[in-house]
């Protein structure tokens, strides 16, 4: 498992000038994939997300003129691509797994796998479940911010948001959080 | 009203007031913010991605290299489509404007089909003697289509993988002039198994199956082979979510490969905490008249494992029995001894 913060995330400087495909997939994939993990969610496969991501970066290369940093653009590109494969996992999950769901809520005591392991996962799918019940814009900087453990201003450079409405997404996000998973809490008492 | 925009203004400016204490970092407690923040402390830890991964997803893409970008092969699709039916609204029209040909009316009712004697009555009159009998082109898919035409295009046939497998230790023959579609999906289809089983690159595998997919869609005549071959692969990368997407999708039968698959998606639900839909696999594998086989194996401890998390003590120990009675040398024979305290 990685630290929350990987030693691998290169610094949001990027070098001026367009680079091509091998080096951006060389420099920014594991930070890539990070994004993608934690915007997503554990349901989802993050291969694919990578592979989906760097099939949008390939296409858009040559559209790409350096006006915004090489991380700023990804970032909005792994944003699209997750978000995306959120809906299509709900749809999924509404059309074929929600009885599964039910299954997952009355589970015994698993004492045939590590117990720190499953709490985790029980722990991610609670958070991404209230996630899910958060609009996209509050749902991701509050990711950004706890998550991913960055600052409001690197929040601001990498969505392109003003730093004032990093600050009022955060401030609604918490709020919201905290509700759902009362309202989580309760429901499942 | 004025005292409702003073508090509102007041809102707006404590919502700008920067956040400086993370929840994630806070000690644990009973505040709303410190359970907030063990939840999220514990999501944050995702899987890495490591080497092994990036060469995958690099393989993925260098693979699709050679193939037009998505955005041009839609545009020459919608193109030729649109021409298409160009064409055939303008056959139609003139076809309505000068009134069927006697010449087409021959061709269009095939010789041995029955006829009304009325309408016989009426085309021998007019028809020109029939045209040669040409031996007819080889159909492009008779034998896959014609098998199965009601079946959920993701159930698996056992032969025609095994044909597949079994292609791929041979040298693959020359190439005919103008290969059928079929000839081309299947030397792809060999190349990957021959990836994956021979060359035992999963990687390259999954490069080619993603080439497979792209080049004939999911209405390529060996798709649900392709799709077997694709599990195999993702669960040799040990990327057990996608396997288990696909696995979920599959009508799997309990002969041949079907039960291998059936027995690794029974594992996989279980590992993903779907006990029951697990122990329901488990149970179709341990019908009366299952081989006492690898499969069966599996099937028997990996229930007992389910039935022991669902709180079935008498059922997971009876099954560890069985285990240890029909394999007492099997892979799991030791935990299972531990598992029973003999």
């Amino acid at each position: 498992m990685t630290s929350v913060r990987s030693d691998a995330t290169p610094a949001l400087e990027v070098a001026p000038g367009v680079p091509d495909l091998e080096t951006v997939y060389r420099s920014y994939a594991p930070t890539v994939a990070r994004w993608a993990a934690r915007l997503a969610g554990p349901l989802v496969d993050v291969e694919d997300l990578v592979h989906e991501v760097f099939l949008v970066v390939r296409r858009r290369l040559p559209e790409f003129r350096g006006d915004a940093k090489v991380t700023t653009w990804l970032y909005r590109i792994t944003e699209r691509v997750a978000q995306e494969s959120r809906r299509k996992d709900r749809f999924r999950r509404w059309f074929s797994r929600a009885r599964q769901l039910e299954i997952e809520r009355t589970m015994a005591s698993p004492h045939l796998t590590p117990v720190d392991d499953f709490e985790r996962r029980q722990s991610a799918e609670t958070v991404y479940r209230i996630l899910d019940r958060l609009p996209g814009k509050y749902r991701n900087v509050l990711v950004l911010f706890e998550m991913e453990e960055l600052s409001g201003e690197e929040i601001a450079t990498l969505t392109g948001l003003k730093l004032a409405t990093v600050w009022v997404h955060l401030h609604r996000a918490r709020a919201r959080f905290i509700a759902e998973m009362k309202r989580d809490s309760e429901k499942r008492k | 009203m004025k005292e409702s925009t003073a508090k509102d203004r007041q809102t707006d400016a404590d919502e700008r007031t920067p956040i400086r204490e993370r929840w994630s970092v806070q000690p644990s407690g009973d505040s709303d913010e410190a359970l907030a923040g063990a939840l999220l402390r514990a999501a944050a830890t995702v899987p890495p991605f490591g080497p092994k991964n990036l060469a995958e997803v690099a393989a993925r893409l260098r693979s699709r290299e050679r193939h037009l970008p998505r955005k041009w092969a839609w545009q020459i699709a919608v193109a030729v489509g649109l021409l298409l039916f160009g064409g055939a609204l303008y056959a139609a029209v003139l076809h309505i404007l000068r009134g069927p040909s006697p010449r087409a009316l021959p061709a269009a009712v095939p010789v041995s089909m029955p006829v009304r004697a009325s309408a016989r009555r009426t085309h021998t009159v007019v028809a020109p003697p029939p045209a040669p009998v040409l031996s007819p082109e080889p159909e492009p898919s008779p034998i896959v289509r014609a098998e199965e035409p009601h079946a959920p295009r993701l159930a698996y046939r056992g032969a025609t993988l095994e044909s597949a497998a079994r292609a791929s230790l041979e040298p693959p023959p020359a190439p005919p002039d103008n290969p059928s579609a079929l000839a081309q999906e299947s030397r792809l289809l060999a190349g990957a198994i021959h990836k994956l089983r021979q060359e035992h690159d999963p990687g390259q595998a999954l490069a080619m199956l993603d080439e497979h997919r792209a080049r004939f869609g999911a209405k390529g005549a060996l798709e649900p082979e392709a799709n077997v071959t694709r599990i195999e692969a993702l669960l040799r990368l040990g990327r057990h979510d996608r396997a288990l997407g696909l696995l979920d999708g599959l009508a799997l039968t309990r002969e041949g490969v079907g039960r291998e698959m059936l027995v690794a998606r029974a594992e996989l639900r279980a590992e993903k905490g779907r006990r029951a839909a697990a122990l329901n696999d488990f149970n179709s594998l341990l019908s009366a008249d299952a081989p006492a086989d690898v499969v069966s194996e599996r099937a028997l401890y990996g229930r007992a494992t389910c039935r022991a998390q669902m709180g079935d003590g008498a059922g997971a120990r009876a099954d560890l029995e069985n285990y240890l009675a029909r394999f007492p040398t099997g892979r799991f024979a030791d935990q299972a001894r531990t598992l029973i305290g003999k």
